[in-house]
C-alpha cells in the first residue's frame, strides 16, 4: 500500500505525549473528582472521549452527542456516589467505558451504514500534522485518501474489535488498562487486539509492512 | 519460539516485557522472512493507526456539555420538592410536592421519612425538605379513590425524560378496572419494540396509583410484577374492579 507512504511521513505523534493531553493531565490528577470539579473534568477529557466516540462511529455529529451524553452521565453518576467511592475513582478508564456504553446504545438503535466518511478527514487537522513545511495541493489530497483508507478499515471491523483497537493503537492505552475499560479479562482484550490487527492487514494490505516509525524494519529491536 | 507464535507474541513484545522474549523473538525473526513480513505488517497497522491525526471536537462541545450540566445544578439548588405523609385507603402514602403539583407518590414500605426523602432525592434529582399537606390534598385523594382518575393539571413531570413521560401519559390511557401490556404500552407510543424500556419505566414510576403502572401486566395477562409487591397490585386492581378473565 505505497499510497499510506505520504501519511507516514508526517511528524509520528505518539498519543501518549500529545502536548495538550500531558498537560491538561496534571491538572485533574490526583484530585477526588466530584460535581464541584467537574468543570476541569470536561476541559481534561472532551478531546480524548470526543477522538475516542469519532473512531467507533465514524461520524462527527454522533461523536460530539455521545460526549455529551457521557458527560451528563458521569456527572449524575459522580452526585449520586458516596465520597469513599469517588476517592478510588479512576477517572479516566471510568469515563471511556461511559463513552462506549453510550457509543454502544447509540450504535444499537442505529443502522450500521450511518457512516459519514467523508466528514471524518478533516483537511484542516491534515495541514497542522504535516510539518512546517507548506504543502502542495496534490499531497493533501493523498494523505487525505490514506487517513480515510485507514479510518475506513477500522470502521469495517466488529465494534468489539474497534473498541479494543482504538483504545490499544489511536488512544495508546495498556493491555490491563483496556480491560478495565471494558470489563474483560487481558486476555480477551490480547484476542480482541489480535484479531483487529489481523483483520487490518487484510484489508489494508501486505504493503502496509513497509511502514514503521522509523522506516526501518522493526525485528531489528535488540 | 514457532511461527504461530509471532502473530499472538507481536503485542506483548512492542511495551515492557521479558528480555528473553525478545531477544527470543528477534533471533526467530532474523531467521525467518515470512514472520519477518507478518511483524512489519503488523507494526505497520498500528503505526497506520497510531498516525490518525487525532479529531478536534467543535470548540463549542466544553460549553455545550458545561451548559447542560449547569441546567443539572441549576435544578438540584432550586424548588425543593415538599415531602409530607397522609393516610389513605391503601395505608399510608408519602406525597411530594413542586408548588400546587404533586411530583411523587409512595407507599410507606416502613423505612422511616429519611429514606423516602432520599429515594425521592435521586429519583428527581431535586433537594427535598419535609413540610405540611395542602388542604386541598384530602379532597383530591378522596376523588382519587372514588374515580381511579386523576385531574392531569394536578401531576407533575416534568422532571422525568421524554420516553418516560411519553410512557407514563400512554399508560395513564387504560381506563380504571383494566389492563394493558408493556407492549401495548410501547405501541401507544409509536415505539413498539420499546416493552421492556417501558417496563423499566413502569418500575420507577414517581407516581404510582396516578399514573397507573398497576394496570400494565406482561402480554399473558398475568401480573408480572409491581413497585410495592403483587399483593398490593392485585389489590388496587380488585379495587377498581378488575377481574381476571378466566
Amino acid at each position: 500500500m505505497s499510497a499510506l507512504a505520504p501519511l507516514l511521513q508526517g511528524a509520528f505523534v505518539s498519543p501518549a505525549v500529545r502536548p495538550a493531553r500531558a498537560a491538561g493531565k496534571r491538572r485533574v490528577k490526583g484530585a477526588v473528582a466530584s460535581v464541584e470539579t467537574f468543570d476541569a473534568i470536561v476541559d481534561e477529557y472532551q478531546r480524548r472521549l470526543y477522538g475516542f466516540a469519532l473512531r467507533m462511529t465514524g461520524n462527527r455529529e454522533d461523536a460530539e452527542e455521545i460526549v455529551q451524553d457521557a458527560f451528563v452521565r458521569a456527572y449524575r453518576a459522580l452526585g449520586k456516589m458516596p465520597a469513599e467511592q469517588r476517592r478510588g475513582l479512576r477517572l479516566q478508564p471510568w469515563l471511556y467505558t461511559i463513552t462506549l456504553n453510550v457509543t454502544r446504545n447509540r450504535l444499537r438503535t442505529k443502522r450500521p451504514s450511518n457512516v459519514a466518511l467523508d466528514a471524518l478527514t478533516d483537511p484542516d487537522a491534515l495541514l497542522k500534522h504535516s510539518d512546517e513545511r507548506p504543502a502542495r495541493p496534490e499531497t493533501i489530497v493523498e494523505q487525505n485518501a490514506d487517513v480515510a483508507a485507514v479510518e475506513q478499515a477500522l470502521l469495517q471491523l466488529p465494534m468489539h474489535l474497534r473498541a479494543a483497537a482504538t483504545l490499544r493503537f489511536i488512544e495508546g492505552r495498556s493491555h490491563p488498562e483496556i480491560a478495565e475499560i471494558l470489563h474483560q479479562p487481558i486476555g480477551t482484550v490480547k484476542s480482541h487486539v489480535h484479531r483487529a490487527v489481523r483483520i487490518l492487514r487484510r484489508i489494508l494490505g501486505p504493503q502496509v509492512g513497509r511502514f514503521t516509525p522509523q522506516g526501518a524494519p522493526t525485528h531489528a529491536m535488540s | 519460539m514457532r511461527c504461530r507464535d509471532i502473530e499472538a507474541l507481536w503485542d506483548e513484545t512492542r511495551g515492557i516485557c521479558e528480555r528473553s522474549l525478545k531477544a527470543e523473538l528477534a533471533t526467530h525473526l532474523r531467521a525467518c522472512p515470512h514472520c519477518q513480513n507478518l511483524y512489519e505488517e503488523c507494526e505497520g497497522v498500528a503505526y497506520c493507526l497510531a498516525c490518525l491525526p487525532p479529531p478536534e471536537p467543535a470548540c463549542d462541545l466544553a460549553r455545550r456539555v458545561l451548559e447542560h450540566v449547569a441546567l443539572l445544578r441549576l435544578r438540584m439548588r432550586s424548588d425543593p420538592v415538599v415531602l409530607t405523609s397522609t393516610r389513605t385507603p391503601v395505608g399510608r402514602l408519602y406525597v411530594g410536592f413542586k408548588g400546587q403539583r404533586i411530583a411523587y407518590l409512595g407507599f410507606d414500605t416502613g423505612g422511616g421519612f429519611d429514606s423516602v426523602r432520599a429515594r425521592v432525592q435521586q429519583r428527581l434529582r431535586r433537594p427535598v425538605v419535609r413540610g405540611q399537606a395542602p388542604e386541598w390534598l384530602a379532597a383530591t385523594l378522596d376523588r382519587f379513590f372514588r374515580t381511579w382518575r386523576v385531574d392531569d393539571r394536578i401531576v407533575d413531570i416534568s422532571d422525568l425524560t421524554a420516553f418516560e413521560q411519553a410512557a407514563l401519559r400512554a399508560a395513564a390511557t387504560i381506563p380504571p378496572g383494566q389492563v394493558r401490556s408493556y407492549g401495548w404500552v410501547a405501541t401507544q407510543m409509536g415505539k413498539p419494540r420499546a416493552a421492556r424500556a417501558v417496563g423499566r419505566v413502569m418500575a420507577r414510576n414517581p407516581l404510582p396509583l396516578f399514573f397507573p403502572c398497576h394496570r400494565v401486566v406482561d402480554s399473558s395477562g398475568a401480573l408480572h410484577n409491581y413497585l410495592y409487591g403483587l399483593s398490593m397490585k392485585r389489590r388496587l386492581l380488585e379495587m377498581e374492579g378488575y377481574r381476571r378473565a378466566q
